[in-house]
């Protein structure tokens, strides 16, 4: 109900500009009003013509869209309706993007409503269409109040009807989309708490609207929809019956009639990602890694199939350890990550979201940058490498310990920490507290600063900058302590023209800084929490009374990663020079035979091409090869 | 080693299910959690994920909030050092409006600061340091209001220097050790003897019994090729030959 109410008044504002366009671009509708205006006037009363108008503002409005949409989404509604997977995901990963690059790239993809007819008023698909018609407005245009409010009505609607019909419904969508809904449905909940929180910029309606949105995008709503998912598929008893080894009909009976589904196991799998990417928005970095309990990272895990999906995984799983202070186990999950990024590089640049792997994964680099000069290990010298040439300067800072470190570690941490987010509104249901907060923000010297957002960013850089600080010293320490095989605190003080209480204070430190919580190889089917003590430095000491005794463990060089790497390499090589085609002979004088020769050259080419294409398996999403 | 922190062995079977269930989130509940706090106050149990939990509610029910509650989790959370459960509580306190109604002020702000420095104190290993301002003049109320509830404080500030001390030390001087513990002459003794560590009755010196992290030795480490690193490259032989 509320929201046809809000349509209608909606339409008030909106027709000024329709009733222009049908000026502008349509001699017909005009016609039509000039008549209508003269001739029914006196009887017809004003909702009655207002109805009207609307109604042609629409037609001429459907007129707009042209007809390739058109016969688009004609088809991408029966491509639904035969819960044709393969078709769906072609017009999803492919149709969507090339019509919204020719036609959508600068407005709004045509209203729900305007195109209805065309899929018979298809509840389902309308809110489907929705569903892609807001993520378009979020990311290339600006979204008012309006959709961020519409958007979670209708996200409301899509969740209900999966979850609150007469048991699990007939639909199936390709993987990739599914991910999407969850992934869109958090990031709208992020920036609509982002831009909740700056009050100043709000206008009046703005503000009444928030006073009266009540549960919408709250914290609550939005976690009580993953856990629905979660556990209306029974993802984690599915998880833990596939591990254990339980038969098909086991695992069906423990599933039950929702969790055989591919949408709902699928959507229940996403869901516990998206828990944990939300209690990582709101600074919750145990729980995040708590409700990833059952899943196993590895590159098997059915998650993994969607890129993005697998990705996000990662950078937030490893986010989570540096907040927990445990750098090993932060440089593992990156590395993986990142080397699975770089070997699916070729296939990457063929999906739509190319773009924003990439910014994730520099951001991963920044990441592993900080964690590797907290806790050197050479667990991986190539993407070791690759930090150290993208963040090079800011490397050598922080590896150096000191005070141009902390001002380094800032810089990235801001650049590379996922957005973080105050759980409740301020409080904009009492007025004189809403104004107090305005007035407040606005005398403020720079408004950005004092916003509730910036603050709670700048919470969790203290904490980090704080334990960074502690260990500030301990380069220097250790590469002193490299030159020796014993020496006295006192002498040691004198080096660093500390004092002798004050650097056996700091060495305990050093020892603190050498040691972290680690999960253990071997670990499988345990908590992402779970772990033990482990040394982290291949430097040990230890104090003896007064004086300090150290011991280096060497790591003889590794050869099999480089000989490995080669190896592969080499293979590829060799494949390739198999698979060209013959040296083209000589040039002949003849003309005609020139051309007879390169068209042969041609075919030999595109008859070389085709087998190695269709070999290879397409990671990405899994768009059917062009 | 993270299983005791993960779930205590004295956690109960209710707190367990508040803890791993979505019942976590159910604002009715925070009296469970918090009486169980005060129990961990009164009986030197410690729990993490249960207060984490408490701070959780808070944080989606700012009518709940009870700044002497957040003032005990955080005590708590101290002497976990060096484990970060201090910033982890931190990192889910919001920030809240001023305006929020309490009948009293608000003794966060002023505490919060206090407990900031005494967490990095600890974290810094700065134990003479962290005696020296938990004894001042300044830091009055926060013993007589707070910390003086909280039983055996100051024997959890000790085990955390106690932590410490034993993965560098082989052998410490009594005064040293002293220093660290806050404790001197007969008490220092009893506390050195129920440790079970040996005095040299002549120079006073500790000896530290070996542990994992006190033992050093060089080594080197060789690479050793696992398996699965050559199954691409057998594979692919295979696959051509």
């Amino acid at each position: 109900m509320a929201q046809q109410r809000l349509a209608l008044w909606n339409a008030e504002e909106d027709l000024e500009e329709d009733v222009d366009m049908t000026i502008a671009l349509d001699g017909y509708g005009q016609n039509v009003q000039y008549e209508d205006s003269h001739i029914h006037q006196p009887q017809i009363d004003e909702s009655t013509l207002l109805a009207m108008q609307q109604h042609m503002a629409q037609q001429a409005a459907f007129q707009q869209i042209p007809d390739v949409v058109k016969s688009f989404i004609v088809h991408f509604h029966q491509a639904v309706l035969d819960n044709n997977l393969a078709e769906i995901t072609v017009a999803y990963e492919s149709g969507w993007n090339k019509y919204t690059e020719k036609f959508y790239s600068k407005t709004e993809w045509p209203e729900a409503e305007l195109i209805a007819p065309l899929v018979n008023d298809d509840p389902i698909f309308l809110i489907l269409y929705r569903e892609l018609y807001y993520r378009h407005v979020y990311s290339r245009l600006q979204p008012n109040i309006d959709d961020r409010f519409h958007s979670y009505e209708n996200s409301c609607e899509l969740f209900n009807y999966l979850l609150n019909s007469d048991g699990p419904v007939e639909l199936e969508l390709p993987e990739q989309w599914l991910w999407d809904i969850i992934d869109e449905f958090i990031y709208q909940y992020q920036v609509f708490c982002t831009w909740r929180s700056k009050v100043t910029t709000k206008t009046p309606d703005e503000l009444l609207m928030l006073a009266e949105g009540g549960p919408v995008w709250s914290s609550y709503s939005v976690l009580n929809v993953l856990y629905s998912l979660m556990q209306k598929s029974r993802v984690n008893e599915y998880i833990i019956a596939q591990r254990e080894g339980k038969s098909a009909e086991e695992i069906a009976e423990i599933v039950g009639e929702y969790g055989q589904r591919p949408l709902y196991r699928m959507l229940g799998y996403f869901s516990i990602i998206g828990l944990l990417r939300v209690h990582v928005h709101l600074g919750d970095f145990t729980l995040g890694l708590k409700v990833m309990e059952n899943v196993e990272l590895n590159q098997k895990t059915p998650f993994t199939r969607v890129t993005a999906c697998h990705v996000a995984t990662y950078y937030y799983v490893g986010f989570c350890y540096i907040m927990l202070r445990r750098y090993p186990d932060a440089i593992r999950t990156f590395v993986t990550i990142l080397n699975f990024i770089m070997r699916m590089r070729q296939y990457h640049t063929r999906s739509y979201q190319y773009d924003q792997i990439n910014k994730t994964a520099d951001r991963m680099y920044a990441l592993f940058a900080m964690c590797h000069a907290l806790s050197p290990s050479r667990l991986d010298d190539n993407i070791a490498n690759i930090a150290k040439e993208r963040y090079g300067e800011q490397y050598a800072k922080m590896a150096r310990g000191g005070s141009d470190a902390l001002a380094a570690f800032e810089e990235l941490f801001i650049y590379a920490c996922p957005k973080f987010i105050t759980a409740n509104p301020p409080p904009y249901e009492d007025p004189v507290a809403i104004n107090a907060l305005i007035s407040s923000s606005a005398d403020a010297e720079s408004p950005t600063q004092s916003s509730p957002q910036a603050d709670s960013t700048h919470r969790h850089l203290d904490l980090f900058l704080a334990d960074v600080a502690a260990q500030l010293q301990v380069p220097t320490l250790r590469s002193f302590l490299k030159l020796y095989t014993s020496l006295g605190a006192k002498k040691l003080a004198n080096f660093l023209d500390a004092d002798e209480e004050e650097l056996v204070q700091e060495m305990m430190v050093l020892k603190q800084a050498s040691r972290s919580i680690s999960r253990v190889t071997g670990s499988e089917g345990t908590s992402l929490l779970d772990g033990q003590m482990i040394t982290t430095s291949d430097l040990n000491f230890v104090i003896d009374e007064n004086m300090v005794h150290i011991a280096e463990s060497t790591i003889g060089r590794r050869y099999a990663g480089w000989f490995i790497k080669n190896t592969e390499r080499t293979q590829k090589i060799l494949d390739d020079l198999k698979n060209m085609p013959l040296p083209v002979p000589p040039k002949t004088s003849g003309g005609t035979a020139s051309g007879v020769n390169s068209q042969q050259q041609a075919e030999a080419v595109a008859g070389q091409n085709r087998p190695a294409r269709s070999g290879q398996k397409v990671v990405w999403g899994g768009v059917k090869t062009a | 080693m993270t299983s005791e922190w993960l779930t205590p062995s004295t956690r109960s079977e209710l707190i367990e299910n508040l803890v791993s269930g979505v019942d976590r989130y159910n604002p009715s509940n925070v009296s469970i959690l918090e009486d169980y706090l005060y129990h961990q106050i009164r009986s030197e149990e410690y729990d993490c994920l249960a207060n984490l939990a408490i701070l959780k509610l808070y944080q989606f029910n700012p009518e709940l909030y009870n700044p002497d509650v957040v003032i005990n989790i955080l005590i708590k959370a101290l002497t976990a050092s060096p484990l970060p459960d201090f910033n982890l509580c931190i990192s889910l306190l919001d920030e809240r409006p001023l305006n929020a109604q309490l009948d009293e002020p608000d003794p966060l702000p002023t505490v919060l600061p206090i407990l900031k420095g005494l967490h990095s104190l600890l974290f810094r290993c700065r134990f003479p340091a962290f005696w020296e301002i938990y004894q001042s003049a300044e830091l009055e109320n926060l013993r007589d209001n707070y910390t003086v509830e909280v039983a055996g404080f100051e024997d959890a500030v000790r085990a955390v220097a106690i932590r410490a001390v034993r993965a560098t030390f082989t052998r410490i001087s009594s005064e040293r050790l002293g220093s660290y513990l806050n404790l001197s002459s007969s008490d220092l003794i009893a506390y050195i003897q129920k440790l079970g560590w040996p005095v040299d009755s002549s120079t006073s010196v500790v000896t530290i019994p070996p542990n994992p992290d006190n033992q050093i030795e060089a080594t080197v480490v060789q690479e050793s090729v696992k398996l699965p690193q050559l199954t691409k490259i057998i594979a692919h032989s295979v696959a051509k030959a």
